[in-house]
């Protein structure tokens, strides 16, 4: 078909010519046989796809929407109960975020004593008062880390180079928060909005990393039957994850919070699989943890905390 | 702020056109586009219901829905689905047996037909002739410009012509140029 107006047809249909346009192409069909059967088969065409019924019931469109608006109450009833005294968490998150910080360049820097035990969260303070004066600067050590996040003045002093923050002699104000080690209890930590706050920041972060290594995962390409797949990164990052899961976890049972504990829960076995899959898995393999993560609905349950926790926390 | 009547009143409104637009982009996969329609419609109304201006929320759910839609594409096209088969056919109708038999094949066909398109060529063409949108607001929703929605539409008109007259059984017609129209 060679007329020169055809390719205008379709927009005249649409009613997306001008008016100077739709007259010129109205006045080329009506000596246009071969036009006017193309526009007497666009809107043949058209009247196919309108025809198209969508196999939706009404009960299913009812239960979806309650479903929509009941998720979102709870969500509700989430943000409200995370609302209370937001300005005093972010002020708290910050400065736990800068104890947090002081400390990975501490442990970086120095390495543990053998045999030396691990407490969570170390809080020798004899002070009442938890404030923080993070400018002062370090009285005695050539190491600037340890001095701002967990001395404060002169009660830095005597402490030597080089030793552990935890000399008896030394009041400490901020929380110093280590690795756990595995079975430790979180019930002695003080369940103040400091570390409340922080908990959250660190789960909606978790979540999020969590959300994109099973996307990832996922979305691993399978090729052949038989042949191994590429799931390298996905290990990796599973190995680096589930640690900090298990640590969330127990803050999260500490603190009483059941929804985010019963979904780390649920976590946790799937990050120790992918952990755990062999440098060149088979298929099979892959495909029976993808569908325990499609079972369980995980992916969009994380988004929909992760969403939820940042949005507290905003 | 738009209130939870609104938000019903739009999901009365749109949500058996969003699940049509989703059924064919996705090949008849019911189920699977009743999932996507009310995840999309969670999603605005979790983030962007009270801060999108109401006019707007429609063309923010057919983009948000294909983009579901393609991760769908790219997740799996084989996973489908007993389960989605299970439930098509465990749906009650409320028509009788002819015509429940007469719309199947015509969904088929019209299905059949929407497969052989590019996606981006179905989705627009879809949105132009169901959901009535014009090339400006087709061209928000899938983030291209309006000429390339003019182009795809002519393109995916002219292609399907071809096919349906090779299902039909008519006269071959004419090929049409797929050249830029404009």
């Amino acid at each position: 078909m060679n007329c020169t107006f055809t390719e205008k047809i379709s927009a005249l249909i649409d009613g997306e010519l001008s008016a100077n346009e739709a007259r010129d192409v109205e006045r080329h069909l009506l000596g246009c046989n071969e036009c006017e059967q193309l526009r007497a088969d666009f809107l043949n065409l058209r009247s196919q796809l309108t025809s198209f019924e969508t196999s939706l019931q009404p009960a299913v469109q009812n239960r979806a929407l309650k479903k929509i608006l009941g998720t979102e109450r709870r969500a509700s009833a989430r943000r409200l109960q995370w609302s209370f005294g937001t300005q005093a968490l972010g002020f708290a998150a910050l400065v736990v975020v800068a104890a947090i910080i002081s400390l990975l360049v501490y442990q970086a820097s120095k390495q543990p004593a053998p045999g030396q035990q691990q407490v969570a969260i170390h809080t020798s303070s004899p002070a009442p008062s938890a404030t923080v004066e993070p400018s002062k600067p370090p009285q005695s050590s050539a190491s600037p880390e340890p001095a701002r996040g967990n001395e404060q003045g002169p009660a830095s002093k005597g402490k030597e180079e080089g030793t552990p923050q935890r000399a008896p002699s030394a009041p400490v104000n901020k929380p110093l928060v280590r690795e756990p080690k595995p079975g430790e209890q979180f019930a002695s930590l003080p369940s103040d909005a400091v570390r409340s706050a922080d908990a959250q920041t660190m789960t909606a972060m978790h979540f999020e990393k969590t959300e994109t290594l099973l996307v990832a995962f996922r979305n691993v390409r399978l090729n052949e039957p038989g042949t191994a797949a590429e799931v390298g990164y996905e290990r990796q990052r599973a190995k680096q994850l589930v640690y900090q899961n298990m640590m969330l976890r127990r803050e999260a049972d500490a603190a009483g919070d059941v929804q985010i504990s019963s979904l780390l829960e649920s976590l946790e076995p799937i990050l120790i699989d992918i952990a755990n899959l062999p440098d060149s898995p088979d298929q099979d393999s892959v495909r029976v943890i993808r569908e325990r993560v499609e079972r369980k609905n995980i992916v969009p349950l994380l988004r929909v905390n992760s969403t939820a926790l940042a949005r507290a926390l905003d | 702020m738009a209130s939870e009547e609104e938000f019903t009143m739009l999901f009365q409104d749109f949500y058996p056109s969003l699940c049509r637009f989703l059924e064919c982009l996705l090949g008849g996969r019911a189920p699977l586009a009743q999932d996507l329609a009310q995840e999309s419609f969670l999603q605005l109304h979790r983030t962007a219901w009270g801060t999108l201006p109401v006019g707007e929320a429609r063309f923010w759910l057919y983009r948000v829905a294909r983009n579901m839609a393609i991760n769908e594409f790219r997740k799996s096209h084989t996973r489908y689905r007993l389960f989605d088969r299970v439930v098509e056919v465990m749906t009650p109708r409320s028509r009788n047996p002819e015509q429940e038999y007469e719309a199947r094949e015509r969904n088929a066909k019209v299905l059949e037909m929407l497969q052989s398109l590019p996606e981006d060529q179905r989705a627009a063409l879809l949105l132009r002739e169901q959901e009535q949108l014009s090339y400006r607001e087709i061209g928000e929703v899938l983030n291209i410009s309006e000429s390339k929605v003019k182009v795809d539409i002519f393109r995916a008109r002219a292609s399907l012509r071809e096919r349906w007259s090779r299902m039909s059984g008519l006269p071959k017609v004419n090929a049409v140029s797929h050249g830029n129209p404009f």
